[in-house]
């Protein structure tokens, strides 16, 4: 299916062009005209930002360097806490739901990773990595868009990048088409009454179609697609599987519609969520409190969220990334100040899990970044490059991370091969 | 002197003159409107006709003369414009310390729910909504459109983001006192200005750029946040949790903290998006150069009123080489210096007008406006009004091709269409809110380079469909078109009081089909003018 697509594509699209048509229009016709289609095979991403720099330190706890006890008196998580995963790292108690993922092999942790450029600005760090361009402002879009524009082949549907929140973030942002939705239910005309509200969509969709061929008449046309796939999709009648309970709030939410839009086949293939409240100045806590509450909400929903999509998380990466770690004493506050190298989670098939992944630099002094941080020893572009060629199956990232190229001697096999 | 001739025909016939050979004297009056104000109110094309669109344009560039009674009386409720940076510096600073009380009670209560202590900062989420509805209501009512249209451009061209730092309080100064006052005065003296102002100081962290090796001379009170606390925050918590506790924070961490050298950001961004643009010819050397003639440009402390203050102490005393200019080390005027000579550089002069073509011609502006906007801004020394001039006078601004191709950005479609339906905005941030939840929430872009102005950045399947609800939500208070059941009269009076005439055959039979079994003429006005709102023609300018 998806082979005849991408042949229909190529072998068309370049006649098609001379007698002045859209090859991009044409590839969705031809995708919508094939529809409903079967489960998905096409792999899927799906990144969370941790905005506000989570502290690696006390998320994939190094319970086996003496150091890391020494600089965190109140804060540390005690060795008896924690959920041991090889000897010197363990989990924080609150992720204990995610144990079993480890022991399945679905869970790998990369420990050490972030940014080239010494910022320990949220603002800048967190443009940095959308970007996928540390150091370099002016990038005007963000890497997930760049691996959709160098890919346009599949740009077929119009959920093929979601961003789930009221606006496009900076990572989805570009020439590609990608969708923000604040609220997948409430996701088209906001018209209480359902014929009311299907005799609009028709009348603007009409009204959108006499606008000729510019990005008005496509984009209006693409908008109008998803939402008649989503109301065959019906997200109104929604019943997570294999009894998966998604925690209250905001992520499990997030979570939750985008394995409902995974599990609707209308092509999803980049996800992104926020998850805020990381930024952990003062009284951080150790086993409990303030970041253990945030750490809780995370594991349960990821969990939640691999219990729902049960088998096809063959194909699905889900990803955690944040600007930065915190710094590795604790400060006066029982908290942590910005730092330098932090932790992030991958799960799913395609995952190499079991492991921590990414050479570990070591918590002594002479060992860290400027005499307080923990080193990065991983550019984040080397992970993310990883999963998008290896996983998402990206033939040339020299497009998406301009000015960097990251080389597959440098990948650190959080992807099966 | 052929040149005068025709401005001065231009400025006396009624009708526009041979310059705009395939426009309706309605059409061109409309199209002004678009461009140079936030659309057309109902009758406004028409009267605008009747004046001379060239004579109204030339009303507009001398916007200190026109009235503006009706806006003067509604800013009167925005609360925010009766602090001035002081005030707000020193409420903002009661409340984060209010919110670390109840922070620090709540953790040995252990009662984990009231450690995100949002109350305390409430009157400043409230403060901020109301700094943006301002700005729609300044859009929507004024009756200087074009000074408004300027003060837009100009916000975004020198983009300072609320959500950093110390800049939730510096950015209504910032607004008031040092861009609007200059929107259309010369250009250097609104890039002195920013350069000045402790909202820009501290947004690009020139306020913490020292000489490497220099340190404040003792005695002084340790800073407790603003230019040389990092700032922090984090997207879902936007008052983050700026720290003070002097008390316990121990001398190595204030040294620590003190920053240890310069500070590349404003520097860069000084010229790749204020003056010569990102090919302008700098190396990263004039980089550096630059920051170091930046150096000891900073902030007063809050409880000194956060203004500008020059440090001695942090600047760098060596001579400097910019764009193989010598500015020699003497303090303060060396920085002033080095505005002036960015200000007046060719590659300014060409990067700024094409930004202001895109904005008023077309996302990708001909090279005859452009070459014409430079021109009077190299006689005039970058007076705005001439380059301004200049380019409503360009044969390309009154093209065909540019004329109704423009796609509105959010804070244009929801300001245009309150204009155009007569929905008087109220201070509350409905309105501001609408503009944000279409993307372009306002003084909230984090990155310097500010809102884009091109039609891919706005328009996607998403943000579409966001369209056509505000469209519907705004055409319930519709007042400019009167209810009726001839559908025809009504269809006509949408054309014309909504789009000036421009409605297209497509858009009005489809309008007219779906009215067909509607009897209601309140819902008959409310659906027709939704579509009409919400529909492709009114998405463009």
């Amino acid at each position: 299916m998806t082979i005849s697509r991408r042949i229909f594509v190529k072998s068309g699209g370049l006649a098609l062009v001379s007698l002045g048509l859209d090859p991009l229009f044409l590839a969705r016709a031809a995708f919508a005209a094939h529809r409903p289609i079967g489960p998905s095979v096409r792999p899927v991403l799906v990144c969370l930002f941790q905005r506000g720099a989570v502290d690696g330190l006390n998320m994939i706890v190094p319970h086996g360097e003496s150091a890391y006890y020494e600089e965190r008196p109140r804060i540390a998580v005690p060795a008896a806490d924690v959920v041991d995963l090889d000897g010197h790292f363990g989990l924080h108690p609150s992720l204990a739901p995610l144990k079993e993922l480890w022991d399945n092999k679905s869970l790998a942790a990369i420990h050490a990773i972030g940014s080239p450029d010494a910022t320990r600005s949220h603002f800048d760090a967190q443009d940095y990595m959308e970007s996928g361009t540390p150091g370099v402002k002016s990038t005007g879009d963000g890497w997930m868009n760049r691996y959709c524009q160098h890919d346009r082949e599949h740009a077929d549907t119009p959920f093929r990048a979601v961003a789930f929140g009221p606006q496009l973030p900076r990572i989805l942002a570009g020439s590609a088409p990608s969708l923000a939705i604040d609220d997948l239910q409430a996701f088209g005309l906001r018209v209480p009454e359902a014929a009311a509200r299907d005799r609009l969509t028709r009348a603007f969709e009409e009204l959108y179609d006499g606008a000729g061929t510019g990005l008005l008449a496509s984009s209006s046309r693409e908008g109008f697609e998803a939402v008649q796939m989503l109301k065959r999709a019906d997200p109104t009648q929604y019943r997570p599987d294999a009894g998966a309970d998604y925690p209250p709030g905001r992520l499990g939410k997030t979570l939750l519609q985008i394995a409902q839009l995974i599990k609707a086949d209308v092509g999803l293939e980049m996800a992104f969520a926020d998850c805020s409240g990381w930024d952990t100045h003062v009284n951080q806590g150790s086993s409990e409190g303030q970041l253990s509450a945030r750490l809780r909400e995370l594991g349960l929903a990821l969990a939640a969220f691999n219990r729902d999509l049960g088998d096809r998380m063959r194909n699905i990466v889900v990803l955690t990334m944040s600007e930065f770690g915190r710094t590795i004493r604790e400060n006066g506050n029982s908290g942590t100040d910005h730092g330098h190298a932090t932790a992030m989670l991958a799960l799913g098939g395609p995952v190499n899990g079991g492991r921590v992944l990414g050479r570990w630099p070591g918590l002594r002094r002479e060992q860290r970044f400027e005499g307080r941080d923990v080193a990065v020893t991983t550019d984040f572009r080397d992970l993310f490059g990883e999963i998008l060629a290896r996983h998402m199956g990206a033939a040339d990232l020299s497009t998406v991370f301009p000015g960097y190229t990251p080389s597959p001697a440098q990948f650190l096999g959080a992807i099966r091969g | 002197m052929l040149s005068i001739v025709a401005a001065i025909c231009l400025l006396t016939t009624q009708a526009p003159g041979p310059a705009l050979p395939s426009l309706t004297p309605r059409d061109s009056a409309f199209h002004a409107l678009n461009r140079l104000a936030y659309g057309a109110r109902p009758g406004e094309a028409d009267s605008v006709a009747k004046v001379g669109v060239m004579r109204w344009i030339e009303q507009q560039l001398d916007a200190d003369h026109i009235p503006d009674s009706h806006l003067a009386a509604r800013e009167r409720e925005f609360k925010i414009l009766d602090y001035d940076r002081g005030d707000l510096a020193g409420r903002y600073r009661d409340a984060v310390r209010e919110r670390q009380r109840m922070q620090r009670e709540a953790a040995a209560s252990g009662d984990t729910m009231r450690m995100r202590g949002a109350e305390p900062m409430r009157e400043f989420r409230e403060l901020g909504g109301e700094l943006q509805q301002l700005a729609v209501v300044r859009a929507a009512l004024s009756e200087r459109q074009l000074r408004e249209v300027m003060i837009d451009f100009w916000t975004n061209h020198f983009n300072v983001f609320v959500g950093k730092g110390a800049d939730r309080f510096l950015l209504p100064s910032y607004i008031e006192e040092t861009i609007r006052p200059r929107a259309l005065g010369r250009f250097e003296d609104l890039l002195i200005a920013t350069a000045h102002s402790p909202a820009m100081l501290f947004y690009l962290d020139n306020a913490q750029s020292v000489a490497p090796g220099s340190s404040p001379p003792p005695r002084r009170p340790p800073p407790m946040f603003g230019p040389f606390g990092r700032p922090r925050f984090g997207m879902g918590n936007p008052f983050g949790r700026p720290r003070f506790g002097t008390n316990d924070m121990n001398r190595e961490e204030r040294r620590r903290r003190q920053p240890t050298g310069i500070n590349e950001n404003y520097a860069r961004e000084l010229m790749e998006l204020h003056t010569l643009g990102v090919d302008g010819g700098y190396t990263q050397q004039d980089v550096i150069n630059v920051a170091r003639i930046f150096t000891g440009w900073s902030i007063e402390p809050p409880e000194r009123g956060s203004g500008f203050v020059f440090h001695d102490w942090a600047h760098d005393d060596g001579d400097k080489i910019v764009l193989g200019q010598v500015f020699k080390g003497d303090g303060e005027g060396e920085g002033m210096r080095l505005l002036k000579f960015l200000a007046n550089q060719h590659a300014t002069m060409h990067h700024v007008s094409a930004k202001l073509c895109a904005r008023f011609v077309a996302d990708d502006p001909p090279d005859g406006c452009v070459d014409a906007a430079v021109a009077a801004w190299q006689k005039t020394r970058g007076d705005i009004r001439a380059v301004l001039r200049a380019i409503f006078t360009s044969p390309d601004f009154w093209a065909p091709q540019a004329v109704q191709t423009k796609v509105k950005t959010p804070f244009e479609f929801v300001v245009s269409a309150v204009r155009a339906t007569g929905v008087e905005p109220d201070s509350t941030p409905r309105l501001a809110q609408m503009v944000a939840r279409l993307g372009e929430p306002l003084y909230q872009q984090p990155a310097p380079t500010g809102y884009a102005e091109t039609e891919a950045h706005w328009v996607n399947s998403g943000a579409l469909l966001a369209r056509m609800n505000a469209a519907v939500a705004l055409a319930k208070e519709c007042s400019s078109i009167p209810a009726t059941d001839d559908h025809t009269q009504l269809v006509d009076a949408i054309d014309q009081k909504l789009l000036a005439g421009t409605m297209s055959a497509h858009t009005r039979s489809v309008i007219l089909e779906q009215l067909a079994d509607i009897t209601d003429p309140v819902q008959a006005r409310a659906l027709a003018v939704g579509l009409a709102l919400g529909g492709p023609d009114f998405q463009k300018q």
